[in-house]
């Protein structure tokens, strides 16, 4: 594009502009050299140089200033970001990032309710939900060994479903049959990486269960609660006598059930004490609510999202016919806590993210019954949360009135997670 | 695009400043070119040899003597700077520009710790949404793994997550405040493309790649600018809808459904911000190529410009 015709032209023109300067040049020294003015133009010129450098002096000034300030400023800056990374962690990020989720969570409620209704999509749409993850379901659950526990409903005692004890129900676990698609998660970084370091060393098993705790269970252990097993056997690693001693003697009191909270998490500070009075419900119990479907998008929070097709029943119809005891004042308490019933997964929620029309008790899925690595029996689904919210196989939902302890809140994440 | 000293191609006569032009002009933006002209005259008055020397274009042939003394010092036309100084950036623009760059880079930087958590699964499909392909075929997935270990970003998605969402605010505030504050100022209309700016563009562009010659006459910004100026505040306001159809999908899922879905969202989201990458890599190499002056002007405020150049302040009232 370039023309070599408008090029000469340019450089023609440049060359007229530069003879002509030259010419008057050469007049003005003729004038000058005469009339001895040379040292006066001179002189003009210096004033003129004096007057330039005098502008460039006053913008130097400014300049100055300006880059002391802009200094001043990214020192400022750099601090409050060295601030916010140093600070004391709150539940694994720092404490300033911690807050501005919490900041972040009250004003969502704030400008939105949780009170949008996801859109619904055709069930042609729907598609088979990965599974990620299988915190809570290492083993399979033996079905009819199924109860599902609430804890802090009201009139509990009257109704035909209550024990004195909750905690006492045994779940009965057998080795998984199969295991499901794909077990893996990125949440967090596996231990064996962190040990290692670089990781590049570290070869993860892409379809093994990377990112997963290291319980009994996970070091090839198998559940107390085992059908035929102790949950011991395995175990090589030798403990002095006296610690050993101690260390059966604590599992004995604890009535010889395999400890809580198995994984990277810990466990749950509102696992229930033992005592702790409450419903013992059934399946059937459930499958009396008002049956529903929905066809909606299920988000991860690392970033994937998929239309699945889910049928259940309504947190909310659960919620109506176990309402929560009101507390002495006549109020509802705010929360509710729900946890695997091997204690290892836990999530917590506001009593208005339950009662959301669109909070599913979820049995099925694509239309068949809920896989075990899916969280069978009963899985949660909420789709005004992020998918870390939507707890598989729910063991206990109790009502409480402090915020309960959330699983992946304690590795970092947001309690909210609201969508 | 290209940030042009923005009139570099101006021939300037620097012993024959033409005094009358000189003296309208300075009248136009009186604040600021008094001080030079008030100092010429001291000077003038310190150095009665001075006093004797007239424009080249006056009568030369007067005895030195005799128009020293006869002529008073007003009527004598004064020495003038060949340089001025214009205001180029007011001292919002330069603070919300400055506090941008670094808050947009902590959100690019977080928001790359949040998309490594779909990198890596086991599905064999990651970046169902971040990769270049269209259907099923992908030419690429972003990023490839060398990319993660490079910017150490494996495992780190909470911390992506709590600066992301810290920072959102920041971005966003300055974002409104520097939009209000063109919109109050009037700066906007040296900022926003006129028609002929899409044509000025071209040529700019081509200039810039020496493929052609011969700059359109600009003032403030030239063609290139204003559209890339413009572009990336539109962008800016782009990243903050798609945010937020990301972030509360299902409250605001209407935002999310004419984005074309959460996917689509998440999808729009990324590329705007390659967008904004793109942007930075060509600003920087502009700025470069445009000199401290140019530079400077973006952190004192103040450019050197030809005494001759006609003073911005007109561009701002009328556009």
């Amino acid at each position: 594009m370039s023309d070599g015709r408008e090029e000469r032209e340019e450089q023609e023109q440049r060359r007229k502009w530069e003879k002509e300067k030259k010419d008057r040049d050469d007049d003005l020294d003729r004038y000058w050299e005469r009339d001895g003015e040379r040292e006066r133009r001179d002189s003009r010129a210096a004033e003129v140089e004096a007057l330039d450098a005098e502008v460039k002096a006053q913008l130097g000034q400014g300049t100055r200033r300006s880059f002391l300030v802009a200094a001043a400023a990214a020192a400022g800056g750099y601090g409050f970001y060295r601030w916010i990374d140093r600070s004391p962690g709150d539940q694994l990020i720092p404490k300033p990032l911690r807050k501005t989720l919490e900041f972040n969570a009250k004003m969502s409620r704030g400008v939105f309710d949780e009170r949008g209704l996801a859109p619904t999509y055709p069930v042609a749409r729907s598609m088979e939900l990965r599974t990620n993850g299988n915190y809570g379901l290492k083993m399979d659950l033996v079905p009819e060994s199924y109860r599902l526990q609430m804890v802090g409903v009201a009139n509990a005692k009257d109704l035909p479903h209550y024990v004195d004890d909750v905690t006492a129900w045994e779940y009965q676990y057998v080795t998984k049959k199969e295991a499901g698609p794909v077990e893996h998660d990125t949440k967090v970084a596996p231990k064996a990486l962190v040990v290692v370091g670089d990781g590049s060393q570290a070869k993860v098993d892409p379809n093994g269960d990377a990112g997963m705790g290291e319980g009994p269970m996970m070091q090839g252990g198998t559940a107390s609660t085992m059908v035929g097993g102790n949950g011991e056997k395995k175990s090589d690693v030798k403990m002095p006598p006296a610690f050993a001693a101690a260390f059966a003697a604590l599992k004995k009191s604890q009535g010889n059930k395999r400890p809580r909270g198995q994984e990277e998490a810990g466990m749950s500070d509102n696992t229930l004490d033992a005592g702790t009075p409450g419903l013992l419900l059934t399946m059937d119990d459930m499958t009396s609510l008002p049956h529903h479907e929905l066809v909606t998008e299920f988000k991860c929070i690392e970033g994937w999202s998929q239309v699945v097709h889910w049928g259940g029943y309504r947190l909310a119809d659960l919620i109506a016919k176990y309402p929560p005891e009101r507390k002495p004042d006549g109020s509802l308490p705010k929360y509710v806590y729900m946890e695997t019933p091997d204690g290892d997964y836990y999530c917590g929620f506001s009593l208005q993210a339950c009662m959301h029309p669109q909070s599913l008790l979820v049995t099925e899925m694509a239309g068949r019954p809920l896989a075990q690595w899916h969280g069978a029996p009963i899985r949660l689904h909420m789709p005004i949360k992020y998918g870390y919210k939507q707890i598989k196989r729910i063991g206990l939902i109790a009502y409480t009135d402090m915020r309960p302890d959330d699983y992946w809140t304690k590795l970092g994440y947001d309690w909210y997670a609201g969508l | 695009m290209p940030e042009k000293p923005t009139d570099r191609r101006e021939p300037i006569e620097e012993l024959q400043p033409a005094a009358g032009t000189t003296q309208e002009r300075v009248e136009a933006a009186p604040e600021i070119s008094v001080a030079p002209r008030v100092e010429a005259r001291d000077q003038a008055a310190e150095e009665p040899a001075a006093v004797a020397v007239s424009a080249p274009s006056t009568d030369q042939t007067l005895p030195v003597a005799a128009n020293a003394v006869v002529t008073p010092v007003e009527a004598r036309e004064p020495a003038v700077a060949t340089v001025r100084l214009e205001k180029k950036h007011p001292l919002a623009i330069r603070w919300m520009h400055w506090v941008n760059f670094p808050v947009l880079f902590t959100m690019i930087w977080s928001g790359l710790l949040i998309y490594w958590n779909d990198s890596d699964n086991a599905y064999q499909h990651p970046h169902a949404v971040y990769r270049v392909g269209v259907g099923s075929l992908t030419v690429v997935r972003l990023f490839p793994p060398w990319f993660w270990k490079l910017i150490n970003a494996p495992y780190r998605v909470t911390e992506g997550l709590g600066y992301h969402f810290f920072f959102m605010w920041i971005f966003a505030i300055n974002g409104i405040l520097y939009v209000s504050y063109l919109l109050i100022s009037g700066e906007w209309r040296v900022l926003v493309p006129e028609r002929r700016s899409f044509l000025d563009a071209i040529q700019v562009t081509l200039v810039d790649l020496h493929l052609r010659k011969g700059l359109p006459p600009q003032k403030k910004y030239n063609g290139a600018q204003k559209i890339a100026y413009t572009s990336v505040v539109l962008m800016g306001l782009g990243s903050l809808v798609t945010g937020l159809s990301i972030y509360k999908p299902t409250q605001v899922h209407w935002i999310t459904s004419l984005l074309g879905g959460y996917e689509m969202a998440r999808w729009e989201h990324f590329w705007l911000t390659m967008g904004f990458c793109a942007f930075f890599v060509v600003h920087v190499v502009q700025v470069i190529l445009a000199g401290w002056n140019n530079f400077r002007s973006m952190v004192s405020g103040y450019e050197i410009v030809p005494a001759a150049k006609a003073p911005l302040e007109e561009e701002r009232r009328v556009g």
